[in-house]
């Protein structure tokens, strides 16, 4: 396993710059309700497994079939 | 702790007529209605009866479909007398969450958002359901989107626990949950998405199935996360799921995750029992992180397998957080895609609580978002692994007793690991049924998972369960 990612909890300041990248332009009170909530999924992405194979897929199949139109 | 269920079953007064039709499930109302013992006129008209006298409180519904219900049951009642028989679920009431599209009915996802919304088509399972000559009864409240709730800044308030109003039923098919549980329909409709067909049938005292990914068409049932939506079936037993799952199951070509695989005849797997079934039992996701009744609760119900013939041994499995961490993270940054362009436009009109749990998506980066994907294959292909010694997994149903309704209570994410994340990662049939009681009088359930597509056997373990015990027969009593 390769070391946490991110190394360390996100300040206030990281947080507006990750939400600016995202296109939310928050007012005050909803912008601390974000940064209370991203409290409770950062250590969630902290403990992601990482450093797998190259090859290792994700679990996902993309099959082109299932995307044909359908007549009703 | 554990009191027998006789001792709850203070149901509606024996020999009341038509109320006592609905404490009757699917299995029996359809032997009834083939006896010509009753009519689906009348098993309709006592369930629009109980909802009228004690929803008022509840809340479980947002809209009832008086009209559409009495035409539907008219319709039963002709076609079963006329010779023609659609099937077990012909003429049996029952309701729809909110987040499942049905034509010219409000399907507002229990959000402002969506609070004028009337589609016009009926999502695949709706159709399926009436196809099956279900008589729909109306929309049921939920989480907003199936992901914000319990949230008391909505449209509509949350629903209350049948069991005792100053509890919450779970979510986030929480109204589906709480009519069922109420005896205001023997069957519902629900989406698990993380364990919300589950979570609100072991708070109500019910049944619920959520069936294999890909099992029962998403189709029209708005989306919470791709990768991980289910619907199933609601119902007070597992024979009655397994009833209503065949009315709902099969392949759908235009919902993109539905797979092409035979639905068996559910109710003819229900053998009643389980002698020489091999069960793993989780129990290192429950014994240190569950309250003591609950613990208890499912040891027991392992017992009472184990005393049926089955072969339960302890098995240990991934942590339960690593499930958890993997699951929230797809779902954060899906959940945030489905909603990005309200969240970024008009963020207040949704619920606080949605806000909450969706908004950290946006944040949330594609590497981390692809390391939970590869991490679910992982997760899965090491539980199936156990496969190889076991034909079941059991754990139990949810950690916790029903938690109180407070606007300013503690969010449930941050009170404990949601133990049936596990099985919606890994996209498994699992059924969690009624197992106890706390001492405080509320339901506690025991959780069975299977193999792919293998409802059949979970459905056959629970029903065996159910015929050796009474939980699931306790009826709330209503004020």
């Amino acid at each position: 396993m390769t070391a946490t990612v991110p190394a360390r909890p996100a300040t206030r300041e990281e947080i507006a710059v990750l939400a600016r990248n995202a296109g939310l332009d928050l007012p005050a009170d909803l912008f601390d309700e974000l940064v209370a909530a991203y409290a409770g999924i950062e250590p969630m992405l902290m403990r992601l497994r990482r450093g797998r194979d190259r090859a290792d897929e994700p679990a996902h199949v993309f099959d082109p079939r299932k995307f044909m139109p359908v007549e009703d | 702790m554990h009191a027998p269920a006789t001792a709850y079953a203070t149901s509606t007064p024996a020999g009341s007529g038509d109320a006592a039709l609905t404490d009757l499930g699917i299995v029996e109302l359809g032997r009834m209605l083939r006896a010509g013992a009753t009519s689906s006129l009348a098993i309709t008209r006592a369930c629009l009866d109980r909802i009228a006298a004690h929803d008022g409180t509840l809340a479980s519904f947002i809209t009832v479909t008086v009209d559409t219900a009495l035409a539907q049951a008219r319709r039963a009642d002709a076609e079963l007398a006329a010779g023609l028989d659609r099937g077990p679920f012909h003429g049996i009431p029952y309701a729809l969450k909110d987040n499942v599209d049905t034509a010219g009915i409000l399907s507002s996802s229990h959000s402002k958002i969506f609070a004028d919304r009337i589609p016009p088509e009926s999502a695949a399972v709706a159709q399926r359901l009436e196809q099956a000559g279900g008589v729909l009864i109306g929309k049921t409240a939920t989480f907003e989107f199936a992901i914000g709730g319990p949230s008391w800044d909505l449209p509509w308030p949350p629903a209350r626990n049948p069991w005792n109003r100053d509890y919450l039923p779970g979510g986030s098919s929480s109204g589906s949950g709480a009519a069922v549980g109420a005896r205001f329909v023997p069957a519902a409709i629900g989406t698990d998405t993380g364990g919300s067909i589950r979570w609100p049938a072991a708070m109500c005292g019910i049944t619920g199935l959520k069936p294999t990914y890909g099992r029962v068409s998403r189709r029209g049932v708005h989306p919470n996360t791709y990768s991980l939506d289910h619907c199933g079936p609601m119902t007070r037993s597992a024979a009655d799921c397994a009833v209503m799952l065949s009315a709902c199951a099969g392949h759908d070509p235009r919902d993109p995750g539905s797979i092409d695989e035979a639905v068996p005849d559910y109710a003819a797997a229900l053998s009643g029992s389980v002698a020489g079934l091999r069960i793993g039992l989780v129990r290192h996701w429950y014994e240190e992180d569950a309250t003591a009744e609950v613990v208890a609760a499912v040891d027991e119900a392992a017992d009472v397998l184990r005393g049926l013939g089955a072969h339960v041994e302890i098995v240990t499995l991934d942590p339960l957080r690593d499930y958890v961490d993997a699951k929230t993270t797809i779902s954060s940054v899906e959940l945030f895609t489905v909603h990005e362009r309200d969240l970024r436009t008009r963020p207040r009109d949704f619920s606080k609580r949605l806000r909450g749990r969706v908004l950290p998506g946006a944040l949330i980066r594609g590497e981390d978002y692809v390391q939970a994907i590869r991490w679910r294959t992982e997760l899965t292909s090491r539980m199936f692994a156990a496969f190889r010694r076991f034909d079941l997994f059991a754990t139990a149903g949810w950690l916790a007793p029903a938690d109180p309704a407070d606007p300013d209570g503690v969010d449930f994410f941050q009170k404990r690991q949601l133990v049936t994340m596990p099985f919606s990662l890994t996209g498994l049939p699992a059924l969690n049924l009624p197992c106890g009681f706390s001492a405080g009088g509320l339901p506690l359930s025991l959780q069975l998972a299977g193999r792919p597509f293998d409802e059949a056997t979970v459905l056959r373990a629970g029903d065996a369960y159910q015929r050796a015990t009474d939980w699931h027969l306790a009826t709330p009593v209503l004020a």
